[in-house]
């Protein structure tokens, strides 16, 4: 156990690695941000002296080297356009995003679950092939069109939920639901699947010839065997739920992570973006770790390390 | 459930009325955050909606566009290069110190050292001294004759030394202290500023007793939290928004034009549009008519020189574009081979969309070959910046240098020695020398007017109208916009 | 024989409501090739007087049947020509994408050691790596165009082939039929081309049939940002995320490309949805 989760980390901090350099080096691919920073009328000078009070002057591997070195002191530097560290500014906007974050799984669990399982009772008669429909239909629309809908249905018209912006439960629900939309279709799925796999296997089969209803079945039996696939997808969702929410963030002028990225790539505020993508790849990276483990639990036939 | 939950928000609403009018709060959606709060750093709307309600400037632009006395009482042009400043001695900022002579030259040193780098640095950098005479007189140095010194002294925001001084200059952007009509409250990063009404104002502090600024970036969901009445003023709406608005008696558009001249620029070094005749058939093939009454419709003037009547250098007489496809067609095709060589028309998502593709489409009907490359604003402004070269061939920008100068725009665009200038004509960069370095109104009025006949007869570039803003308000909100695009909350009122 | 007959017409019936999915994206699929010779008027043709008027509207052009944009355009020709962008740039990515997810997968998954090390490290990366950073620097470093679009969807989109045909592969690369054709002397590229890849192809159409409504959506998800293809083409996405700014006054420039665009998701959806089945089955 303890050497499969060194290696693991190991392998995610080569990962980590890969990702910041690659970021660091093609976002300066695109230029520098000094012209935002000065109004329209600057000089060439204004410009040169700018450019030195960033330290875009120096060469680029320079840059790099010392970039690394606020890096391994975890320094994550300063942002040059909202003139604040960039460790305040994270710490400000990822609670929002674990918020929005969350609300999006409870939708897609919440639904999308019981949708599935519902789905693999039902196979093979229409009302499966119905559900599957609607469920599909959830997500075949942009979010930043059934976003502004939603808003324009529930905030502006009914009245029954502030059109955006955060500060209380009501708040997080419309974007939750955008969010959540677009995993539901995917945890109906793998549930089904799941499901219908268990049913086919011989203990189900003895179980229901011994006369067990099927709530029974489902609570005590089906759930807890299909639940590994369940896990492994949420894994993968967390990962885009975080890149999913730039649209939903936006539409909804939610302060999370996604909008940060947005603004940051756009303002070319590469501190900002370096740090965003870097705990991005670690979400990543712990999720899919805590669902090895989790397998491990749920299912003592998995053994950790053969992976 | 709905009509319980209908009920309970109209109870809500009822109380919110029914408090007496000057209690009401208020909340604004801007489409960002703010970049800083310290007005030393940035110069951006998002920004300047903001802090230009907590500081106080030198001078200040009343509703109709005069510079009258804010901090500064009065003042006297002593030499062609120094000028005193009397101030006010009765300015008292939020943390109860009083403001002196000292924190007026604080703050102009601090603007103009190059170390603290503001970007704002070169509005200001004419400025070579501030002393104080005494505690209430400050003398102010520039370079040479500066006429625009006063223009931009209206965006001088004053800062207090002792607090810079002690907490350093991250924590007064964080949270900074001023002498203006509100004082910071509250900065939640990402989500709004909270500004409450300075009580103790010297001058008149306004009606509404808080204000929050919120950062809603898409333009629909603003126009929804107007319509929802979630927000009582919102920013950035374009004209169609009002057709949205329409049937609707609780909220309002409000207008007024600014100090943005809309222009389309074009590469004077490559073909096409290095033939002056093509660019005169450029001009003749766009319908300014069309753009600001058929597409805009928000009050835009149209204008064939790079100024506006809201700014000094305007010249009178100057002759509109004529449009006429059909003359501007035949030019076109006299000349097909270059003028059918490919142009780039570079623009980016900030700009109305609406306005790029009609002027591409005007441009291609009498035989150009525009194609539109739409990109992000940084790799925008690295190519509108770029050597003629490299540059594109068609850009559309609304400049505006916020001192209601035209040395603000024409230097800019047309002196050969600016970076944004696509020009090189040496009569232009004489003039406009003269105009920059005069205090003599006459010279300069007579300067621009032959720039400005210059810039016409050479088609050296096609300024079209005098841009609007546009607001959505609630209906029960007073507000006159003006051309400097400010939100001042102390000239706000809620009616009733 | 009439009630064989009528089996047979009754089982027609079923089946092409059981695969209308798939009609219907014939259908858009051929309203995309023929758009010049159905497009009642040129898709890019303005008239600022003729703006924002209702479907059925008489302008200059001719009969506007389902009304003008906010440019005066005619919002059906728009929609038709649109077809081809959105199908275009859907199709396109996923090949893309296909081919180079598929190819790193497999060598990675057949070779082992430290190919696979580099390769797979290299999914990794791109996974962590938010879609609208590549996206934006993109445009920044490439320039805006049509292919680029295409290049954006495909640079975020490969790793998750590449995921599933690594799985795959190493499920099957130490198989007797895989290892006795190598003792034969038969080739990497051979041995990946005709040995592997039939073996795996599977589970990766299913991912590719569901990517392609992604990826419709990603395009309009682009264009909303601002990233999309260049105006004045017309894509479904694009058309979309403007009239999304006229929903109340003027319904008409959003619903109508936002039906069509909801329908050819929801069929590639429903498409993918039974080819998974069918395949889950087989196996």
């Amino acid at each position: 156990m303890a050497s499969f989760l060194l290696n693991r980390l190991f392998q995610a901090l080569v990962t980590a690695f890969g990702v910041i350099t690659l970021v660091f080096f093609i976002q300066r691919l695109t230029g520098d941000p000094t012209a935002l920073l000065l109004p329209e009328t600057a000089t060439q000078k204004d410009f040169e002296a700018m450019r030195q009070t960033l330290g875009f002057d120096r060469p680029m591997i320079e840059q790099y080297l010392s970039f690394l070195g606020d890096m391994i002191r975890f320094d994550l530097g300063r942002s040059f356009i909202q003139n604040a560290p960039v460790s305040e500014i994270l710490a400000s906007r990822f609670p929002q995003t674990l918020q929005l974050a969350g609300g999006a799984l409870l939708v897609a669990f919440a639904i999308g679950l019981p949708v599935g399982v519902i789905m693999a009772l039902t196979r093979g008669r229409a009302i499966s092939r119905w559900i599957m429909g609607l469920v599909l239909a959830c997500q075949s629309m942009p979010t930043f069109w059934s976003g502004i809908m939603m808003i324009l249905v529930f905030g502006v018209w009914l009245k029954w939920l502030p059109p955006s912006g955060t500060g209380s439960l009501a708040h997080l629900v419309m974007p939750s639901i955008a969010l959540g939309l677009l995993s539901l279709a995917t945890y109906a799925r793998i549930t089904r699947s799941a499901v219908v796999d268990e049913l086919g296997r011989d203990y189900i089969r003895s179980a229901r010839a011994r006369g067990v209803r099927t709530p029974r079945l489902v609570r005590k039996h089906l759930l807890r065997n299909s639940a590994i696939p369940v896990i492994s997808i949420t894994a993968l969702e967390i990962s885009q739920l975080l890149a999913g929410a730039v649209i939903v963030e936006t539409v909804f002028a939610w302060p999370g992570l996604g909008q940060l990225t947005v603004q940051s790539i756009a303002s070319r505020d590469f501190a900002v973006v370096q740090a965003v993508v870097l705990l991005g790849a670690w979400v990543t990276i712990l999720a899919n770790l805590t669902a090895d483990i989790l397998y491990s639990l749920v299912d003592p036939r998995v053994r950790l390390g053969n992976q | 459930m709905k009509s319980t939950l209908k009920l309970l928000l109209a109870s809500v609403a009822l109380t919110t009325f029914a408090m007496p009018a000057f209690a009401k709060d208020m909340t604004v959606d801007l489409s960002g955050e703010p970049s800083s709060l310290d007005p030393q750093v940035q110069w951006n709307p998002d920004s300047y909606y903001v802090y230009r309600n907590i500081f106080d400037n030198l001078v200040t632009r009343d509703n109709e566009g005069k510079i009258v006395p804010q901090i500064a009482t009065s003042w006297e042009q002593v030499s062609d290069t120094e000028m005193l400043m009397t101030l006010r001695d009765d300015v008292i900022f939020h943390d109860g110190q009083k403001m002196t002579a000292e924190d007026v030259v604080f703050s102009i040193k601090r603007i103009t050292d190059p170390e603290f780098g503001s970007p704002q640095l070169g509005q200001f950098d004419q400025i070579s001294d501030a002393e104080a005479v005494d505690e209430v007189t400050v003398k102010l140095t520039t370079d040479g004759p500066y006429p625009a010194l006063l223009a931009q002294l209206v965006k001088l925001s004053v800062v207090p030394k002792h607090v810079v001084e002690e907490v350093g200059d991250d924590a007064f952007n964080a949270a900074p202290v001023g002498s203006g009509p509100y004082k910071f409250t509250d900065w939640n990063r990402g989500v709004s500023v909270t500004l409450t009404r300075n009580d103790d104002y010297w001058g008149d502090a306004g009606s509404i007793e808080t204000a929050v600024f919120r950062a809603v970036p898409d333009a629909a969901t603003r126009l929804a939290d107007l319509q929802a009445g979630a927000a009582d003023l919102v920013v950035g709406l374009d004209s169609d928004a009002a057709t949205q608005l329409a049937g609707q008696d609780d909220v309002q558009l409000l207008s007024a034009p600014t100090e943005r001249v809309a222009y389309l620029g074009m590469n004077l070094d490559k073909p096409p549009f290095n033939d002056p005749e093509l660019r005169k058939a450029a001009s003749m093939a766009i319908d300014t008519v069309g753009i600001t009454e058929g597409l805009l419709g928000a009050g835009e003037v149209s204008v064939a020189q790079l100024a506006s009547p809201a700014h000094f250098g305007y010249a009178e007489g100057i002759a509109p574009w004529e449009f006429d496809p059909e003359a501007a067609a035949e030019i076109v095709s006299a000349k097909a081979d270059v003028a059918a060589t490919p142009a780039t028309f570079a623009t980016a998502p900030v700009f109305d969309q609406r306005i790029v593709q009609a002027l591409q489409q005007m441009l291609n009907d009498v035989g150009f070959n525009v194609s539109i490359s739409v990109t992000d604003m940084p790799t925008y402004l690295d190519i509108v910046r770029s050597d003629p070269a490299d540059n594109a061939e068609l850009s559309f920008g609304r400049w505006s240098c916020a001192c209601q100068d035209a040395d603000g725009i024409a230097y800019p665009l047309l002196h050969s020695g600016s970076n944004w200038s696509r020009v090189n004509d040496p009569k232009l960069d004489e003039l406009l020398d003269t105009a920059r370095g005069s205090l003599d109104t006459q010279v300069r009025q007579d300067a621009y007017n032959q720039v400005h006949q210059i810039v016409r007869d050479n088609y050296y570039t096609l300024p079209m109208y005098q841009a609007a803003v546009l607001y959505g308000a609630a209906s029960d909100l007073t507000f006159t916009p003006t051309a400097n695009e400010s939100l001042f909350l102390n000239r706000m009122t809620w009616s009733e | 024989m009439a009630s064989a007959t009528r089996y047979r017409s009754r089982y027609i019936a079923g089946q092409l409501l059981a695969w209308w999915p798939a009609i219907l994206l014939g259908l858009m699929v051929l309203m995309a090739i023929l758009a010049p010779l159905i497009a009642p008027l040129d898709p890019n043709r303005q008239d600022l007087l003729g703006r924002l008027k209702l479907p059925g509207y008489e302008g200059r052009g001719g009969t506007y049947w389902l009304g003008t944009d906010e440019l005066g355009r005619d919002v059906l020709s728009r929609m038709i020509y649109g077809s081809r962008v959105s199908i275009t740039v859907a199709v396109l990515s996923v090949l893309l994408s296909g081919i180079v997810g598929v190819t790193v997968g497999m060598l990675a998954g057949y070779l082992r050691g430290w190919p696979e090390t580099i390769l797979m490290r290299l999914v990794d990366i791109f996974l962590s790596i938010p879609a609208i950073l590549l996206a934006i620097i993109t445009v920044a470093v490439l320039g805006p165009s049509f292919f680029n679009v295409i290049l954006v969807l495909a640079l975020t989109r490969w790793p998750r082939y590449a995921r599933v045909a690594y799985g795959q592969t190493m499920s099957i690369a130490r198989r007797p039929f895989v290892t006795l054709a190598r003792s034969m002397g038969c080739s990497v590229p051979r041995a990946l081309l005709l040995h592997i890849l039939p073996n795996i192809i599977s589970p990766i159409l299913v991912v590719a049939t569901l990517e392609f409504g992604l990826m419709v959506l990603f395009e309009a998800g682009l264009s909303f940002l601002g990233l999309g293809v260049q105006p004045p083409t017309a894509s479904w996405g694009a058309m979309l995320s403007t009239g999304r700014n006229y929903v109340t006054s003027a319904w008409w420039i959003a619903t109508f490309p936002g039906l069509a665009l909801f329908l050819l998701v929801l069929s590639a959806n429903l498409i993918g949805d039974r080819v998974s089945d069918i395949i889950g089955k087989g196996r």
